[in-house]
């Protein structure tokens, strides 16, 4: 900021004394109106009721921060502010410094600077749809599963249980097949599937062929016939369940592991008893990808989406601090053979602090009021959970229960907690005109 | 400040002379962290046009399909895109009224700041008044007041005379908040104008009018134009203040879209292609204008 | 909440409407004995009509006010007020330019607006009618401090059951007509591969209107009424059972699709589309009437073939509940045309004007003198005639009974804590203890 050189008094300065009111007077009339007055209003309104008849004093600021959903907008304000700023500033900071080193630097600039132009509430729209919890859907959980796939493939059968009443139990996900007497076929019925689940392959349940029966064996099958049929028999039509891996257990030991054919049946040749046990793996519900919207994640999330907003503002700002900087001491320490690193770290940051100092506050003051991204982005669920101080603010003086002076109460704190940048915005200013 | 966005001319400063070729290991180890910058940002690219790019393909596909699947599987069979979701949406004249009330609240809204401001700004730099830096300080300290807290009272002010609900209504409170951040802006630039010009042009008998249309206006040009474009961004994508003061008449495309969040992934047809729409226009005001663009980033961080 | 409802009702609407153009002249032919107004008595009067409808909803009221125009020669002027019907007349109100009736579309509007005195009580023909007409239980909820102010015109049914007939026959399913029998049918078609209920939990509201037909078949009306005058608090055993009861579905993965975190990311339109779109996720989904359209108008598939409904059963040894809602038409105090309103709402009281929108369809009549032939379809007629049947054990919708910071609101209060259920079933105390809180709260406000 240039040091500003005060006009002279001269001849006609008693002429331009007359003319100032009227070039001032639009604006300090809306500002005096618009907002300056809304202040004084709500700071004396946030010590009435929500119907404002009855003084109550404090009341509303006690309630502030006692109120469960107020506690928690001002937890996650302040996680926010903790976070988002130095993400921003980082990020943008990192971007700044590579492109300058790459030669289609401004075209990255370009993209990463443009989700800056766009609402909040059209980001808000694009991030609902990374973060959907589908991963048909959500393009996020897509390559989560994906990459977890990778690594652990699905189970087969994922909600199948055995047929309740029936010869099979459950412990622990895992199909426990009840005893049978040597010699005859261990029945696993299961249910919970649709028949049109099964694959194609597979063939209608039978018992294993007359060969295998030397030992254990038995037929896993989908215990289901549209319109009923005999629990736990096998009826016609019912096919089996290809593909299922079957463990042969004695006491807690695994003897054999078989796996199904396509007509569900299974066999331990030369093993003449044991407890037939179905692992987990293979009913267990398949990987779905995180709850990215879910309460837990859902603020760390919209940091996320705010993160892709404005990690361009702060590159741009950043970069023109640095175009502006000595290249004099870069040169000097490059031909002294100090490493990129070292030059980052000890010359380029400290002699971009300032303008790091400024792109954090700025950051600080616009995360404070943060409102659009979170109302727009948190699902109606867990609203409350990702609530911030302005969000919170809005529904508490217009949603319903329409306690202004509790919504007051919270504006005054919203503005109390911007009085620091203001003191810096005004030092700033006292500096630059003396 | 206006090159931020093309690539400083390496070692600009140093012009005299080059600097001595460095050793071969370290021209191959600098070609490889190249390389592996270049993976970097390009990892990083992909990320931030990741977003945009589902949303506009999810905007051209038919609900049934995005209920189903995600918008990459269309990669696969592109003849699935079409334009009807925004036939629909354009052939419902809501959306397009709602597109209308946007225009008809940010134009007014940044040409009227721009006015006042500049009014203000000169006045706060070249005339002189009693109370004057006094009176400035109250502009710095209202920048960075947040919209929040004149919802309430404004609502009932503009409930008094008749505005609550009006296109108008809206217009004054975004000229109101937009007001501190542009006077500081224009004051401060017009104070750069050097003073033996406004002397000369004072002593030649200009009126002080004259001087401020035909040469503190001209001049100051850039940055009118950093602080319209700001301006009209800021409005347009605003939803806080419209969602408060607009009527169902006057609602703009934001709020528009957002009564229909609620029911996101029933409303995909009509959300996706709405909120493409709605960023339209400022995308190609950032594209078309980044110069100024930038300039307002620069001069904005303060609000 | 308004604004979901009244969507869904847009919806409900369109879908109806499209169906039901082949009947649409039955109604409007009889000029028989309700017809006491002489014949163009009010000329040249113009009487103002104010009501949340939009859209088709709006169409379909106009036809009963041209019908009007037609029988008594006074204009009619529609205003529409979008979802926030007292923001908009309170403000005509406060400006001196009020309109002459008001359609409400929640119970504890018309309180407000009556304790405000802001309503002219019905003339002693209206009220005949209406006694004559309409159970009981509709001047019950038109009187306010033992004046009789609201009109019941238009009437929602939300304690119908939709099922797929398909699903069903493939479990060998029977719609049962107990909740035990409902647990057990759910059991039965989760065997069979399908989660018995699609869950709209991200919509919040759809969760109340679980609770509250839960709630009146098992504690019963008069428990209803208290709860709704917050007369018990919600911590009383009464909620605490009627929670259990709820936690049997909401705790059980085989009756929930997707369970708990599956049905918050399910909204309403969703949950219906799950049961009877192209890929059914599930087998059945509770709400009212309306769903009715949803399958009609969105998803293009014919009510009473591909979607069925069931009366919501009967918990315990409690009676079938039948839980709904309505709007009232008023005549405010500062009315210009008292007696041309007052002759409107007279009409609107007859089994004729019922008719005119029966026949255009997405239309309940609490009056019980229409006729059923009057209603486009056998599904429709059918939850019309329950609605009938229900006479005063009829009860409306708790939720809008209660304050809008506890009842109505997106992200607070009962919504909320519903949703919190959902995710958490076992904690039916903690529950009902937050529940009591926020009512507590909300009802001294």
């Amino acid at each position: 900021m240039r040091t500003p050189t005060r006009p002279r008094s001269s001849g006609a300065a008693l002429r331009r004394r007359g003319l100032a009111p009227v070039f001032l007077l639009p604006a300090l009339a809306l500002l005096g109106a618009l907002v300056l007055y809304p202040i004084g209003w709500s700071v004396v309104r946030s010590l009435y009721d929500a119907p404002g008849t009855g003084f109550v004093g404090l009341g509303n600021y006690r309630t502030a921060f006692t109120d469960d959903a107020t506690l928690t907008a001002l937890r996650n304000s302040a996680i926010w502010v903790a976070v988002a700023p130095a993400l921003v500033t980082g990020l943008g900071l990192v971007f700044a410094v590579l492109t300058e080193k790459v030669r289609w630097g401004t075209a990255f600039r370009l993209l990463v600077f443009m989700p800056m132009a766009i609402s909040f509430l059209a980001a808000g729209i694009t991030f609902r749809l990374v973060y959907e919890q589908d991963p048909a859907r959500g393009v996020l959980n897509a390559a989560a599963v994906a990459v977890h796939d990778t690594f652990d493939p699905d189970p087969s059968y994922p909600g199948a249980r055995p047929r309740p009443g029936g010869p099979a139990t459950t412990s622990g996900g895992a199909v426990r097949a009840a005893p049978a007497p040597p010699g005859t076929a261990v029945a696993v019925p299961l249910v919970g599937l649709k028949p049109a689940a099964l694959p194609a392959a597979a063939k209608p349940a039978a018992a294993p062929a007359a060969g295998a029966q030397g030992g254990v064996h038995g037929t896993v099958w989908l215990d289901v016939t549209p319109g009923g049929g005999t629990p736990g028999t096998i009826d016609p039509g019912e096919r089996g369940l290809p593909g299922v891996t079957v463990r042969l257990l004695d006491g807690q030991r695994t003897v054999a592991t078989a796996t199904t054919a396509a007509d569900g049946s299974f066999a331990f040749p030369g093993h003449p008893s044991g407890t037939v046990d179905l692992p987990a793996a293979n009913f267990a519900a398949p990987y779905r990808g995180l709850a990215w919207l879910g309460p837990g994640l859902v603020t760390p999330a919209i940091i996320g989406a705010y993160l892709w907003i404005w990690a361009g503002f702060a590159m741009v700002v950043i970069a023109g601090g640095l175009a502006n900087l000595p290249r004099e001491t870069l040169e000097a320490a490059r031909m002294d053979g100090a490493g990129e690193w070292q030059i980052f770290r000890r010359i380029t940051v400290p002699q971009l602090a300032p303008v790091l100092g400024v792109v954090l506050v700025t950051m600080v003051i616009n995360v404070m009021k943060i409102f659009d991204l979170v109302f727009v982005v948190a699902p109606g669920p867990v609203q409350q959970d990702a609530g911030v101080l302005a969000l919170r603010l809005w529904l508490v003086s217009f949603g319903g229960g329409n306690d202004q002076g509790l919504g007051s109460a919270l504006g005054v704190l919203l503005l109390l907690l911007v009085v620091p940048a203001m003191v810096l915005n005004v030092r700033r200013f006292r500096r630059s005109t003396r | 400040m206006t090159q931020l966005l093309t690539r400083p001319a390496p070692g600009r400063s140093a012009g005299s002379a080059r600097p001595p070729r460095p050793r071969l290991a370290a021209r191959i180890a600098a070609r490889t962290r190249g390389g592996a910058v270049q993976a970097v940002l390009l990892v990083a690219a992909a990320l931030w046009l990741m977003p945009t790019v589902g949303l506009l393909l999810t905007s051209l596909r038919p609900k049934e399909d995005s209920a189903a699947s995600g918008w990459w599987t269309v990669l696969a069979h592109p003849a699935r895109l079409t334009l009807d979701n925004y036939t629909a949406l354009l052939g419902g004249g809501e959306v397009l009224g709602a597109f209308w009330n946007t225009v008809l609240i940010s134009v007014p809204a940044t040409a009227l700041t721009v006015a006042l401001a500049a009014l203000a700004g000169y006045a706060f730099a070249w005339l002189e008044f009693p109370g004057r830096d006094w009176l400035f300080l109250v502009v710095v300290c209202l920048l960075v007041v947040p919209v929040q807290i004149g919802l309430v009272p404004v609502a009932r002010l503009l409930g008094a005379i008749g505005l609550f609900g009006t296109v108008p209504g809206v217009v004054l409170f975004h000229v109101a908040y937009g007001l501190p951040f542009a006077v500081f802006l224009l004051r401060n630039q017009f104070l750069e104008i050097p003073q033996e010009i406004m002397e000369a042009a004072r002593i030649d008998g200009c009126g002080e009018w004259r001087v401020f249309r035909r040469l503190a206006l001209p001049l100051a040009l850039p940055a009118l134009a950093s602080l319209a474009i700001f301006q009209f961004l800021w409005v347009w994508n605003d939803m806080l203040v419209a969602l408060v003061f607009a009527g169902s008449d006057s609602q703009p495309l934001t709020v528009l879209l957002q009564s229909q969040m609620r029911q996101f992934g029933s409303n995909l047809d009509v959300l996706a292609p709405g909120a493409f729409l709605s960023l339209l226009v400022p995308v190609a005001v950032f594209f078309s204008c980044q110069r100024y663009f930038v300039q307002g980033a620069m001069a904005g961080s303060v609000k | 909440m308004r604004s979901l409802r009244a969507a869904v009702a847009l919806t409900a609407t369109l879908g109806l409407a499209a169906t039901a153009t082949a009947c649409g002249s039955g109604g409007t032919a009889s000029g028989t004995a309700a017809d006491k107004a002489s014949a163009k008595s009010l000329d040249g009067q113009t009487v103002s009509v104010a009501a949340a409808w939009t859209g088709v909803e709006q169409k379909n009221f106009q036809k009963v006010l041209d019908a009007f125009t037609a029988k008594t020669g006074a204009k009619t002027v529609y205003i529409s007020t979008g979802d926030n019907v007292s923001t908009l007349v309170g403000s005509k109100i406060e400006g001196g330019d009020p309109p002459d009736v008001v359609m409400m579309p929640q119970l504890g509007v018309l309180q407000q607006f009556a304790r405000k005195g802001w309503l002219e009580p019905l003339a002693p023909a209206v009220a005949d009618s209406l006694h004559r007409d309409f159970a009981k239980i509709w001047a019950d909820y038109g009187t306010v401090d033992g004046k009789l102010y609201g009109l019941y015109f238009k009437a929602a049914h939300k304690s119908t059951v939709w099922y797929s007939p398909a699903a069903l026959d493939t479990a060998g399913v029977k719609p049962p007509t107990t909740f035990d029998q409902l647990l057990a049918a759910g059991h039965t078609l989760s065997d069979n591969g399908l989660p018995a209920f699609s869950v709209a939990g991200e919509a919040g509201w759809p969760l109340t209107d679980w609770f509250e037909n839960i709630y009146l078949s098992q504690a019963g009306p008069e428990n209803y009424d208290k709860l709704a005058k917050h007369q018990i608090p919600w911590t009383d055993p009464t909620v605490v059972a009627a929670l259990t009861t709820l936690g049997k579905v909401f705790g059980d993965p085989q009756l929930v699709a997707g369970g708990g975190k599956g049905a918050l990311q399910t909204d309403f339109p969703e949950s219906v589309q799950a049961v009877f779109g192209d890929k059914p996720t599930a087998a059945m989904v509770y709400e009212g009437d309306f769903v009715g359209a949803v399958v009609s108008g969105e998803l293009k598939k014919k009510v009473g073939e591909d979607a069925k409904f069931f009366p919501f059963p009967a918990v315990g040894t409690g009676r079938p509940p039948v839980v709904g809602g309505g709007d009232a038409a008023v005549v405010l105090k500062d009315a210009k045309h008292k007696d041309a309103a007052q002759q409107l709402l007279q009409y609107l009281a007859s089994p004729e004007a019922g008719e005119v929108w029966a026949g255009a369809g997405g239309f309940l009549s609490p009056n019980k003198a229409v006729k059923p032939a009057a209603y486009p379809d056998d599904t429709t007629r059918q939850t019309a005639a329950s609605l009938i049947a229900a006479a005063d054990g009829f009860r409306f919708d708790l939720s809008d009974q209660a304050p809008a910071a506890f009842g109505g609101t997106q992200g607070s209060g009962e919504w909320k804590l519903l949703q919190d259920f959902l995710a958490n079933p076992a904690d039916v105390n903690g529950t009902a203890q937050r529940l009591e809180a926020a009512a507590a709260a909300a009802y001294k406000g």
